[in-house]
């Protein structure tokens, strides 16, 4: 934990001098609207039609009382209603074509989708009840005419959760398994008996889709996840099911695109940890991804999908399932969202860590990054006012903050560093251990001490050998470069395709102030394969630095196709031993075409 | 006065002629203004948002002003620079009730002021704290205190609330504005 804490504190220090981001302006920073509220629960929608886009937030209050639904104009709050039940989530979508157009608001709450239009209460939709348990529906009736007694009632239904899963059974039943004394169970049984069981399930996400046209204002479906591990989709006008999904799992985050009657792609992600899809006319979710801890957000690209997870990772997986990278945040992630660029074309993607740090990645790479006070728990990029690319926060002291990007900001990589750190954490593609695997692990320990000999004992013989042949390579002077008394590199290269073949030797005198005189180059071949033009080539003098250049035609004169090495040597003055050599492997030549 | 001027033009010895551009955000009432300034007959009976920009004309006691309509919008305000080299003097327009974006006004005022075609030049700056009729609309000092004005250098500015549908508030800024413009002339 200690460790754990220092490893913030370190981040943060290191973030001091960007924590203050130039490509945003802050338009407004009040820390004492008191909301408490979440993504899911914050939408951004021009609601009266005047341009002018106004802000819904549904505020949660304490989380016991005062929830209610604030609509904010620029910096002031503009309405307010109240709410009876937890929120859960809020869409705005345009649901008739009567003009004006303006969209309407829905808030999903419990069982129960409340509609606003104009602001004001218009409708509350009611999801369909569930068949009870069998056998729960028969212990509550035999409760009722006073069969069984409140312990067997009880005990019989924590039997029956075990079974059959808490979700399966009535908020009655899970009321009532939550009791912790008999007194209490006894009053809550005797409260509830006589009221025939039901089971109303709970809205967990919501989401929109566009019926049959794609434009901005198009009438729009509204899709639903519930606690029964079901996914609705309502149609807007006449408020019936048009579609019933079924999954294992509840899901708890839904993205969408397409429209209804034409194709669309769901993407949910289930409190157990997986991602499924699904297109129409399917019935049950299909298996995309499985996640290693549970999803916090999830957003959509092109031909991907970004999930942030409560293990500090975000993933990146191809739309059918492939983990394409991976992202690890070093803090806790409370919310992402999604930052679309129209004008340059960018999806960028925002993350609020819980250390207060507000980051920006472009895929894997972090485009821009700072800190606020309190960490953020809501973030929603969109249009606001009049304003088109504005961010708004809300943080977890209540506070409400907007920032305007700036029109000339640009959101490029800001470091290689990330990108090594990208580097690092390539996955190694490791086999499974077999039987050869293990049989050689124990030779290995068996053995180990010979092995370590056998070992050194080679190793001593190739220094060895090295040793010889670097000292052999001195005496003959075989190397390209010479030592200090003759501070010479020489260069040979071959030229041309053949027969006829140029050969050319580059001098260079590598000393500083020394200067090298008359030295002599050679250049050796086989007489019956090559015809070497000039054998002997004087350079009377190298100045230091400047790289002389000598050329000679050497032809390939036998009519075998092979080919041969050539040798040149440079000598100085009388003496024969040479002071540097180099080997030159000749090309096979090309036959001469005019022949 | 009149008398010397129209004598003045006459001979040559003055030029008449004053460009200005007029700019800031969308849908602070610029071409409102401008629509108020011309003579009654000329006047449109609704104002449209601006693409890209549109010249007026209109005459205020001894000028002919030839202002440039600049739009406010973010994918048209990259315009705005190539007008400052050519113009006399600035109207800067400020939608005084919408708080909200009054920090984007000051990027993109700061931005003007930086520009190489204005800083180094003593141009006038005439501010209309527009809207003023709105409730929600601030004062003019509080425009002037939002936009950093008394730190402005090398200029001379002014500010006026004004009501652009009304008119009120416009001919003090420009009588300020022909003044300052003609004090230039004068001068060069
Ligand atoms: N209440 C009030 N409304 C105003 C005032 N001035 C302008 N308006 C309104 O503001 C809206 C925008 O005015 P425009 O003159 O088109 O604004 P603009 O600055 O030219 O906008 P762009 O051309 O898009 O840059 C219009 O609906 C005007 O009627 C004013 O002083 N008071
Ligand atoms: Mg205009």
């Amino acid at each position: 934990m200690a460790a754990k804490s220092n490893a913030y504190m370190g981040s943060t220090t290191s973030l001091k001098q960007i924590d203050k981001s130039e490509k945003w302006l802050d338009a407004l920073s009040d820390p004492l609207t008191s909301l408490y509220t979440f993504n899911s629960s914050i939408a951004l929608s021009d609601l009266n039609g005047d341009g002018d886009s106004k802000l819904i937030v549904a505020d949660l209050g304490t989380g016991t009382y005062q929830m209610k639904l604030k609509v904010f104009r620029g910096t002031s709050l503009m309405s307010e209603n109240t709410l009876l039940d937890l929120p859960t989530g809020v869409v705005t979508f345009h649901m008739d074509t009567t003009e004006p157009r303006v969209p309407a608001i829905a808030v999903a709450s419990g069982a129960y989708i409340y509609i606003y239009k104009n602001l004001r209460p218009y409708f509350k939709f009611t999801l369909p009840t569930l068949e009870v348990n069998p056998s729960e529906f028969d212990l509550w009736t035999q409760a009722r005419d006073d069969l069984i007694d409140h312990a067997t009632l009880y005990d019989t239904l924590d039997l029956l959760r075990k079974d059959v899963g808490a979700h399966c059974l009535t908020t009655r039943t899970q009321h009532l398994l939550m009791c912790r004394t008999p007194e209490e169970r006894q009053t809550f049984i005797d409260a509830h008996k006589y009221f025939i069981v039901k089971k109303r399930t709970v809205i967990t996400c919501i989401t929109t889709m566009k019926k049959n046209m794609a434009e901005e204002d198009a009438v729009s479906c509204l899709v639903l996840g519930t606690e029964s591990c079901q996914v609705y989709v309502l149609d807007p006008e006449a408020f019936t099911l048009l579609m019933n999904l079924h999954l294992p799992s509840v899901p708890s985050i839904l993205t969408v695109t397409g429209m209804f009657d034409v194709e669309y792609r769901m993407l949910i992600a289930c409190r157990n940890g997986k991602i499924y899809t699904a297109k129409r006319g399917m019935e049950e979710g299909r298996l995309t991804a499985e996640l290693s801890s549970q999803p916090v957000g999830l957003e959509r690209r092109e031909k991907s999908f970004l999930v942030g997870c409560m293990d500090d990772n975000v993933y990146c997986f191809s739309n059918h399932g492939k983990l394409l990278w991976r992202l690890r945040l070093g803090a806790s992630l409370l919310c992402m969202t999604t930052m679309e660029l129209a004008s340059h074309a960018q999806k960028l993607l925002l993350v609020s860590l819980s250390n207060g740090e507000i980051r920006t990645y472009q895929d894997r790479q972090m485009v821009d990054s700072f800190q606020l006070e309190h960490a953020a728990n809501a973030l929603r990029f969109g249009r606001f006012g009049r304003e088109e690319n504005v961010l708004l926060i809300v943080d977890q002291a209540g506070g409400l903050q907007v920032k305007i990007l700036r029109r000339r900001a640009k959101f490029e990589p800001m470091e290689t560093a990330s990108a090594l750190t990208a580097g690092k954490e390539l996955k190694l593609n490791i086999p499974k251990k077999t039987k050869l695997f293990v049989d050689q692990t124990m030779r290995e320990r068996d053995n180990s001490q010979s092995m370590h000999r056998i070992f050194q004992y080679n190793l001593y013989l190739l220094r060895l050998e090295a040793a010889r042949q670097y000292v052999k390579s001195l005496q003959m002077s075989l190397t390209p470069v010479t030592t200090e008394e003759q501070p010479v590199r020489l260069a040979a290269q071959v030229l041309g395709l053949g027969p006829m073949f140029k050969i050319r030797v580059e001098l260079q005198n590598t000393s500083a102030l020394k200067i090298v005189q008359d030295l002599g180059i050679r250049v050796h071949a086989d007489e019956k394969l090559y015809q070497v033009q000039r054998r002997f080539m004087h350079a009377p003098i190298l100045i230091p630095g400047v790289t002389y250049v000598y050329d000679t035609l050497v032809e390939f004169v036998s009519d075998l196709g092979i080919s041969d090495q050539v040798r040149v040597f440079i000598t100085r003055g009388t003496q024969s031993r040479p002071i540097l050599s180099a080997v030159i492997n000749m090309p096979v030549a090309e036959v001469a075409v005019s022949a | 006065m009149g008398l010397f001027n129209t004598l003045a033009t006459a001979l040559g010895l003055r030029k008449r002629e004053v460009n200005v551009i007029v700019v800031g955000l969308d849908n602070s009432g610029k071409s409102t203004i401008l629509n108020h300034l011309k003579p009654d007959l000329e006047r449109a009976a609704d104002i449209v948002p601006t693409v890209g920009f549109n010249v007026e004309r209109f005459k205020a006691q001894s000028l002919a002003f030839t202002a440039f309509d600049m739009s406010g919008q973010g994918r048209y305000r990259n315009l705005w620079e190539h007008y400052y080299r050519d113009c006399d003097a600035i109207i800067y327009v400020v939608d005084s009730s919408d708080k909200l974006r009054m920090v984007v006004a000051k990027d993109e005022l700061d931005a003007l002021l930086q520009h190489p075609d204005i800083r180094p030049r003593r141009i006038p700056l005439l501010f209309f704290a527009n809207k003023m009729d709105l409730k929600e609309a601030m004062s003019s000092v509080k425009v002037t205190m939002m936009l950093g004005l008394e730190k402005m250098e090398n200029k001379q500015f002014h500010i006026c609330a004004s009501n652009a549908i009304t008119g009120e508030g416009l001919s003090d800024g420009i009588a300020w504005l022909t003044q300052a413009a003609e004090g230039r002339q004068s001068k060069t």
